[in-house]
């Protein structure tokens, strides 16, 4: 059972969707870092990115390439307008800001259903080819969604770390307050946390439609997945989302591969509930006093 | 980046408005007095008008009303609970497998399903109670579609994701509406009264103590790990109670009855209502349970209309319905001081 080339396999697969799963949760603890806003209109983000794509890719039939970006990018400048009518005034209230989101969720998952309809809808594969590595075959379409989403990771952590944007909002997410006080617009940053986390999501949606198909009801999934791991890394810590979407993605594939769907589910629970008991504020949380 | 630690709480941004009430003689005599015209109301109305459509509605808002109590006592401790559905889905799922399959009556499949509601909040009580705010939010969401996910797997016992179809009534007479109004009714005064006699007491100011601020309860002296999984279990049998009732009522089970959708409509009950009292929990099931039959000409509208109704509730009304009416309370009372004076 436990043959090398299974191992590899499942070991891409695992990659594949840990970086996906990434993808989501940074702009999901971005968002919740920041703003102090939990954000569950998230994974709607993602569903909406999907069917930018479909539209873009599918029907338009732009090239992959072009249409991937172009799709995250409309998505994302036209959800600013949600940041500033639904997000905006919740800002730094926690439940309130939570509830308002969950009306958005709502709102715009049924938005959907009316030009798309309640069917599951497929985006056209971009990658259809074998890929042959030292004797080993791997599907191509979870090499390029490993790749992009490497790519896209990287890049964000370039921004963070270097551009005087990334270090403002780093800033605002220790202590707004004296953010602003150092100058910072903390509306701008707001905005541009916000931006990008739409950004990386819509950008997850589109990967996902690589891989499954579409339905106004996708984002589901791609939330609760980032909610495990934030728990899994910390709410607000983005080495804690990268290192728990690491630890999702790769236990969920094997425990999917080897036992199925539905035991990895539940171990995924388990292993949240393990968590919390000895380590609550996650595996890269600071406790704060 | 910084992070919040799993201790945080909701609690102060629950408690917005202080729970204050001026009990004056005058003001309890009105209670009674409003208290026992409402029961008259509630007895007499579906015999006079006699509507099978509003008195399903009605029992629908009386059995939600159980639940949402139910919640509104977990809130009280300041954890916001979104898996609440699950309770009720376990005490719906084990009530009607029990009568169906085992051929139980029907007090004892009830009393089995709230059981193993509280059974199952017993033991992960203690654990996900050590976390709070937006953790324990997370953490009970997972929980929810854990247990949705045991519904759609468990296929032998549960029939997977068709659910069960033919539910018997709890026993034949309730088949009509008006009987099970009158059941619901009943079911709902005794466990909306226990949790209103449980917020009055001393527990419930110690309850209010743990929401205000864990810490500062701990420091004098409340053990308050137990308190709060005495809420949360007290909450998820109440909801456990009302998943049986309304399994038994509507005599169709599936685990989307359960899902998510179901736990959040919960909240939103309470937060609509208004999260400060127990009203409030029964306004805004009075409020949420018919939104749907009011919206059914726009059937493709009226999730969209729920969503931007929760955003603007949240937005212009954050102490709810309840606070919307105790505001105009207060206003009326000092226009009259006024006159007064």
């Amino acid at each position: 059972m436990l043959s090398p080339t299974l191992v590899a396999q499942t070991v891409v697969n695992g990659v594949a969707i840990s970086a996906v799963y990434i993808l989501v949760a940074l702009g999901f603890t971005l968002i919740f870092g920041i703003m102090r806003t939990v954000n569950f209109a998230h994974g709607e983000f993602a569903m909406l990115g999907g069917f930018a794509l479909f539209i873009l890719y599918g029907t338009l039939k732009l090239d992959f390439f072009i249409a991937l970006p172009l799709a995250a990018l409309v998505v994302a400048t036209g959800s600013l307008v949600f940041e500033r009518l639904v997000f905006r005034p919740f800002y730094q209230k926690e439940l309130q800001g939570m509830i308002a989101t969950l009306g958005l969720s709502v709102a715009l998952q049924y938005s959907a259903m009316i030009p798309f309809g309640p069917q599951d809808k497929s985006v056209p594969s971009a990658f259809t080819s074998l890929v042959e590595l030292h004797g080993l075959t791997f599907a191509s379409d979870r090499l390029a969604v490993l790749a992009i989403a490497a790519v896209v990771l990287l890049a964000f952590y370039l921004f963070m770390r270097f551009t005087k944007m990334g270090l403002a909002m780093r800033a605002a997410a220790q202590d707004p307050e004296i953010a602003e006080a150092q100058g910072i617009d903390s509306r701008r940053v707001y905005q541009s946390a916000f931006f990008l986390a739409t950004l990386m999501a819509a950008l997850a949606g589109g990967l996902i439609g690589q891989v499954y198909s579409l339905s106004p009801f996708m984002g589901t999934t791609p939330l609760v997945k980032a909610f495990t791991v934030v728990i899994l890394g910390g709410l607000g810590s983005i080495p804690g989302a990268a290192a728990g979407g690491l630890l999702l993605g790769m236990g969920e594939t094997f425990l999917k591969t080897f036992y199925g769907a539905a035991p990895a589910d539940f171990a995924s629970f388990g292993a949240i509930v393990l968590l919390l008991i000895w380590r609550p504020q996650g595996l890269f949380g600071r406790g704060e006093v | 980046m910084k992070t919040i630690s799993a201790q945080d709480g909701l609690g102060p941004a629950l408690k917005e408005q202080p729970r204050v009430s001026q009990k004056t003689a005058r003001g309890r005599w009105l209670v009674y007095t409003l208290a026992i015209l409402g029961g008259l109301v509630l007895v007499s109305w579906p015999l006079l008008l006699n509507d099978i459509f509003f008195t399903h509605v009605a029992t629908l808002v009386l059995l939600y009303c159980i639940g949402a109590a139910g919640l509104h006592l977990i809130l009280r401790t300041g954890h916001v609970s979104m898996g609440h559905a699950a309770f009720m889905g376990i005490g719906a799922y084990t009530s009607v497998v029990t009568m169906m399959k085992l051929a139980w009556p029907y007090p004892l499949a009830l009393a089995t399903g709230a059981l193993l509601a509280a059974l199952l909040a017993l033991a992960l009580g203690p654990i996900i109670l050590r976390v709070r705010g937006v953790y324990f939010v997370l953490v009970t969401f997972t929980l929810g579609e854990v247990v949705r996910l045991v519904f759609v797997n468990w296929v032998p016992v549960t029939g997977g994701s068709n659910g069960i179809f033919q539910v018997p009534p709890p026993f034949p007479l309730f088949l009509s509406n008006l009987a099970y109004y009158y059941l619901a009714l009943v079911m709902a005064a005794l466990c909306v009264g226990l949790v209103g006699r449980i917020v009055t007491s001393e527990v419930g100011r110690v309850l209010d103590a743990i929401g205000e601020s864990e810490r500062l309860a701990q420091s004098t002296g409340v053990p308050v790990l137990r308190f709060k999984v005495l809420a949360f279990v007290i909450g998820c049998t109440l909801v456990g109670i009302q998943g049986s009732l309304q399994a038994h009522f509507i005599r169709y089970i599936s685990p989307v009855s359960f899902a998510f959708s179901e736990s959040l409509n919960f909240v939103v009950m309470n937060v609509v209502g208004g999260m400060n009292s127990l009203v409030g929990a029964m306004i805004g099931a009075l409020f949420i349970v018919p939104l749907p039959e009011f919206l059914r000409g726009w059937v493709e509208y009226q999730h969209i209309f729920y969503g931007i109704i929760l955003i603007l509730v949240m937005a212009f009304m954050p102490s709810g319905l309840a606070g919307l009416l105790s505001r105009a309370a207060a206003a009326l009372s000092m226009r009259r001081r006024g006159d007064d004076a």
